[in-house]
């Protein structure tokens, strides 16, 4: 997305992913190896609901940035091959998780933990922008 | 979305919606009796575990269908927002009740219900979206 072209709202979505993105994923990479693996961390209360909300923020201010910068961007064309990724991702994520829960619920598959919604829609996201780039080359 | 249907496109999406919405519920009924009463296993309770899910399947297909074909950009626009809105509302209320389930142990929440709760964000979208353009 980032090699080729430079719009305004470009700049903006890489300079929120560096300046606000990333420092919370290494916020969540230093309270996953520190705090959970090397201290045993366990949580309770307040606490719990706190360290979810940090571990979850990342995920969440990136689908805030992503929403900002379909606000933003000018080009009809950057804005359409987003959406088409962020269709073709929720879609093909809405299909895995109704078929697994469908397993999980009537033939004892295994439990699949709900966090990882977000890591199925993110890697077929990267994938179909992947495919939507190579189609329009 | 439904009431002011007019073309051909969003009548076909109406009536697969409600058509799907019709089979689901003898599907899922049927799938859980055979459960209960022939304690299926292996491949069988493969199959019929994943019936209830086609209709839901082809609702998505048909979704995917009528945003190609629709020919109101306005329409079609309105639509994807919707979408977009349950796509973030569904991801950050996954990912922060899988965080509770971790830290707060919160009551497990099966994969089952991010279809429904992906849908319920975009009802509520749609509102929102349509303010956007009174």
């Amino acid at each position: 997305m980032n090699a080729c072209i430079g719009s305004p709202a470009q700049y903006r979505f890489q300079d929120r992913f560096l300046f606000f993105i990333v420092p919370l994923f290494v916020l969540d990479g230093i309270l996953d190896i520190w705090g959970f693996h090397y201290h045993h961390l366990h949580p309770a209360g307040a606490l719990a609901v706190l360290c979810a909300a940090v571990q979850s923020s990342p995920i969440i201010g990136f689908i805030v940035i992503i929403g900002l910068y379909l606000a933003e961007e000018k080009d009809e064309f950057q804005k359409s091959i987003l959406v088409q990724s962020m269709l073709w991702a929720i879609g093909v994520t809405l299909a895995v998780t109704t078929f697994c829960g469908s397993m999980e619920k009537y033939s004892q598959g295994p439990r699949v933990d709900i966090a990882s919604v977000q890591f199925l829609f993110f890697l077929v996201y990267i994938v179909a922008i992947a495919a939507n780039r190579w189609r329009y080359r | 979305m439904f009431c002011m249907s007019k073309s051909p496109a969003q009548l076909r999406w109406a009536r697969s919606c409600w058509i799907s919405a019709a089979m689901v519920v003898p599907l899922a009924i049927g799938a859980c009796a055979a459960f209960r009463l022939y304690h299926l296993h292996g491949f069988a309770a493969y199959v019929v575990a994943v019936l209830p899910t086609l209709p839901i399947l082809w609702v998505l297909v048909e979704l995917g269908r009528f945003l190609a074909v629709a020919k109101d950009e306005f329409q079609r626009n309105i639509l994807v927002q919707c979408v977009l809105g349950g796509t973030g509302g569904t991801l950050a209320t996954t990912t922060i009740w899988g965080y509770l389930e971790d830290f707060a142990h919160a009551p497990h929440l099966d994969l089952i219900w991010v279809y429904p709760i992906f849908w319920l964000f975009v009802v509520v979208s749609y509102p929102v979206v349509r303010m956007r353009y009174r």
